[in-house]
């Protein structure tokens, strides 16, 4: 192929250089023919200023006109007739002769006739015999006496002139002849020269058309090849293409085939860890669940990478709550900064102009956690400072992350090789703290995927800041990031919770982790379970699988929220692997509420229920019928269980009983403004609804304990005890 | 009526126009020029028509300052056109023939003097022409009208000392 195209190559650099010699002949055909054309204006100007008078018939003119008056004047004295007539004719003879030889002295000839001496030696003797005697003939014309000597001496005298007229023709004749042939030779050079020059043409034009016929043929035979070396590249990228494409799906596959059981592996060491333990074991698990998450991040970053490389890097634009992503980046960092006696500290403005943006939450956090992470790794007993600032025009506003710290920071040269793939700043920085060096490759990429920039300040020594800046668009409304809406409390109510999950092992860390919590957990081995328990069972939240046998998540959720179950409102949050958006939408579309990526962690699951807890105290807030919610169902049921039902019906009525006289106790103390006792009584009432499971009316007790307590609220309270009661005991 | 008779009249006195042409004047000085025809409408003298000096000078003519051969420099030439002298002789026919006193002749067509200004120059730099100076006529082809007449061909039927003209079908 490389030989195809070298010749390819060869073919046109040669019909160039035929082209360049082409031209040049061209040009020197043009200098040929604007030399003729100049050679024969100038030929004819010569010719157009030769037009002149011809001297030969002048002269053969002026010898005639000598012989006639010799002849005349000869006669006349031979037959010694001297009558005026004749003298007259004479006269005329010898006018006619003498303006002759007035036109050879004026006129102009086409020869250099005149320029010859010895022409003007003759013409000179001519012209004296001729104008010597004009005082004779003035004379004669006067009608003076004729003198028949003077007539003699004249006549031996043009005897005379008429030889030299004579000589004077035929030397004109041969000078004349002379210059003829010369003419005719100068004509004949130039017709030779135009000859040589329209042969020279004739040439130029036939070796042109054959060199352009030459230069059309391999210029074609040049196309065909550069067409057919095109193809096999073609061919080439394709096959590499296809041998790209393959490797990436080989590395997807893999990683998640790894990802799998190292999840596994990591939620297993996580409970463990949170079971007391042996201090003999307890740094080896330590060192496992360090070691898997360090593992599971070299894996993540090498998918991620593979995915970018093919030009699949994905970007969900949702709203993002910037102060939650933040926050909770930085919590998720903080062990390790400790870990590595770093101090981590986080800069937001007072308040956010945007405060929710409309970006990738889980990508900006990716980008977060890599630039966090690496700067805790290269500082030790350092400072770790992530800054956000709000930059720009209103109508073109960013956010600036800056990720300071006081580590090792980075020389020049170092500076260059940085987001680069595969690359670190040397060879001893990946003995020393490992990593694929691929992170800031992915960051790169990343937030020039959110039309954002990156780079990096540094000072070999001195610590480094690595910044970006995205564009902040005001967010639309959407699916808020489950868990970057709220910062998660550290202690929750326990909810009741549908755990959909096929996997053993994964159901296994998942309710380890939700019974860890405080939460209570049933489940369900694929979606047609889930959808049978939600339909006699009312839970608080469902925790869906995507990809199950039999049903899978999203056509189960459809089907819970189609159903008339006990939990067709429940909050519903898929969890999947691999979140695209598309999944994202037919999640949405499905009637989920939320979005989880897995594997998921005791962090998250926090944060989830968290949102939960969060969702509750705000759905409380205005007056509406109070409803049976979980908390009283599972007390109840715990009662009934241990106690029987009968018992509980009893203690739910005494509640009520109890519920009225501490109201009405309520009142006559806000009469009269008894602070104490206030606190007290709604201490008591608090107490007594935590018992039979009223976690409502126990919350709102509670709640007035600390608030400023009016008539208005107290009222309020006793209406939904009240409500309660008809609800329960009627 | 009467306008018939009118109209007649006119009619008859304009086909008898032409008959009344008028003879040349006798001339009255030397004769410097004859002209012959088969055909002419106003002979004078045996059939032909003769001209002196005053009666050519009379006649339509014309001023050129130009360059021949056979002169030097700029020269002034005037005279009689050659078809007003040929007018007033009353010609007909299609060649001329220009004959000169040393019984040099040129044969010319009757365009060169219909169609051209040639002229029977009378006078060089305002001067009579002696026949010691190409007098006493010059034809005299417009050089200074007409560069394309500056050529052999005219240069040959520039006749001078011109004694007759005969005018030939």
């Amino acid at each position: 192929m490389i030989t195809a195209a070298q010749q390819s190559g060869d073919i046109i650099r040669k019909a160039s250089k035929a082209t360049v010699v082409l031209q040049c002949f061209a040009v020197l055909l043009l200098l040929g023919l604007v030399f003729l054309f100049a050679d024969i204006s100038r030929k004819y100007s010569a010719l157009q200023d030769g037009i002149r008078e011809n001297a030969l018939w002048s002269v053969y003119q002026l010898d005639r006109e000598a012989r006639r008056l010799h002849e005349t004047l000869h006669i006349m004295l031979v037959e010694n007739d001297l009558t005026p007539e004749r003298i007259k004719a004479l006269g005329t003879r010898y006018d006619i002769l003498y303006s002759r030889m007035n036109i050879l002295d004026k006129t102009s000839f086409e020869t250099k006739f005149k320029l010859d001496a010895a022409v003007a030696e003759q013409v000179t003797a001519i012209r004296d015999a001729v104008f010597g005697r004009s005082a004779v003939f003035d004379r004669l014309a006067a009608g003076d006496p004729v003198d028949p000597v003077q007539l003699e001496t004249a006549d031996s005298e043009f005897e005379r002139l008429v030889e030299n007229t004579e000589k004077l023709l035929l030397y004109t004749n041969s000078t004349v002849s002379i210059e003829r042939a010369e003419a005719r030779d100068a004509v004949l050079d130039l017709q030779m020269k135009s000859a040589g020059l329209v042969a020279l043409l004739v040439c130029c034009v036939v070796f042109l058309i054959l060199t352009l016929r030459r230069q059309l043929k391999s210029v074609q035979l040049a196309g065909l090849s550069l067409e057919a070396i095109s193809n096999q590249l073609k061919e080439s990228y394709l096959a590499a293409e296809a041998g790209n494409r393959a490797k990436s799906q080989f590395m997807a596959t893999m990683g998640h085939e790894i990802r799998t059981p190292l999840n596994a592996i990591l939620g297993t060491a996580e409970l463990l860890e949170l079971s007391p333990l042996p201090p003999s074991v307890a740094p080896g698990l330590q060192t496992i669940r360090r070691s898997g998450q360090a593992l599971l991040e070299i894996i993540n970053e090498i998918l991620d990478f593979a995915k970018s490389e093919h030009g699949k890097l994905d970007v969900e634009t949702r709203a993002v709550d910037v102060r939650a992503v933040v926050t909770a980046t930085v919590e998720m960092v903080r062990d390790r900064a400790t870990e590595h006696g770093n101090r981590i500290a986080l800069e937001l403005p007072i308040s956010f102009t945007t405060p929710v943006i409309s970006s990738d939450p889980t990508r900006l956090r990716q980008v977060l956690l890599n630039l966090l992470s690496n700067a805790i790794k290269f500082t030790s007993e350092g400072t770790v400072t992530l800054r956000v600032l709000e930059i720009g025009d209103p109508q073109d506003a960013q956010l600036r992350f800056e990720i300071e710290d006081t580590g090792i920071g980075i020389d020049g040269e170092g500076l260059g090789k940085l987001f680069q793939p595969f690359s670190q700043v040397d060879a001893s920085i990946s003995r020393k703290y490992g990593g694929t060096g691929l992170g800031l490759t992915i960051c790169k990429q990343i937030v020039e995927a959110l039309s954002g920039t990156i780079g990096v300040n540094s000072r070999k020594g001195e610590g480094s800041i690595f910044w970006f800046v995205i564009p902040a668009n005001p967010a639309e409304k959407g699916l808020v990031d489950a868990l970057a809406a709220k910062a998660a409390p550290q202690q929750f109510q326990s909810w009741n919770i549908l755990l959909v999950e096929d996997n053993v092992i994964n159901q296994q860390v998942a309710a380890g982790f939700l019974a860890h919590l405080g939460q209570l957990v049933t489940i369900a081995n694929d979606g047609l379970e889930a959808v049978k328990l939600t339909e006699t069972t009312r839970f608080d939240l469902v925790l869906m699988d995507m990809q199950m046998p039999r049903l899978d998540g999203i056509e189960a959720t459809k089907q819970i929220r189609a159903s008339n179950g006990f939990s067709r409102n429940a909050p519903i949050i898929a969890m999947t692997a691999n979140a695209s958006d598309d999944d994202r939408r037919l999640c949405e579309e499905a009637g989920m509420t939320g979005f989880q990526s897995k594997p998921v962690s005791m962090h998250q699951l926090r944060g989830i229920i968290g949102s939960l807890e969060a969702a509750a105290e705000t759905a409380v807030e205005p007056v509406q019928s109070p409803s049976i919610d979980n908390a009283f169902e599972t007390r109840r049921l715990e009662i009934v269980e241990a106690l029987g039902e009968e018992t509980f019906d009893e203690l739910l009525s005494s509640f009520f009983e109890d519920a009225s006289l501490l109201l009405t106790d309520l009142h006559s103390a806000l009469a009269v403004n008894d602070h104490r006792h206030t606190d007290h009584l709604l201490h008591t009432l608090k107490g007594a609804a935590s018992s039979v499971g009223l976690q409502d009316v126990a919350d709102r007790s509670q709640d007035l304990r600390h608030a400023s307590i009016t008539e208005t609220v107290l009222a309020d309270l006793e209406d939904t005890v009240t409500r309660y009661r008809q609800l329960l005991v009627a | 009526m009467i306008n018939r008779i009118m109209i007649a009249a006119v009619i008859v006195a304009g086909a008898l126009l032409p008959l009344q042409a008028t003879a040349l004047d006798l001339p009255k000085g030397k004769v410097v020029l004859t002209v012959t025809g088969t055909k002419l409408d106003h002979p004078n003298v045996g059939g032909k028509a003769q001209f002196d000096m005053p009666m050519l000078e009379a006649l339509a003519g014309r001023t050129g300052e130009m360059e021949t051969p056979w002169t030097e420099g700029v020269v002034k030439f005037s005279g009689p056109l050659l078809r007003s002298v040929l007018e007033a002789a009353g010609a007909h026919g299609t060649k001329l023939k220009v004959i000169a006193l040393n019984d040099y002749a040129a044969d010319l067509p009757m365009e060169d003097a219909t169609s051209l200004d040639t002229m029977l120059a009378t006078r060089m730099d305002g001067k009579l022409m002696s026949v010691r100076d190409k007098g006493p006529l010059f034809l005299v082809y417009p050089f200074d009208k007409d560069q394309g007449l500056f050529n052999e061909k005219y240069f040959s039927r520039s006749v001078w000392q011109i004694k007759d003209i005969e005018v030939t079908e």
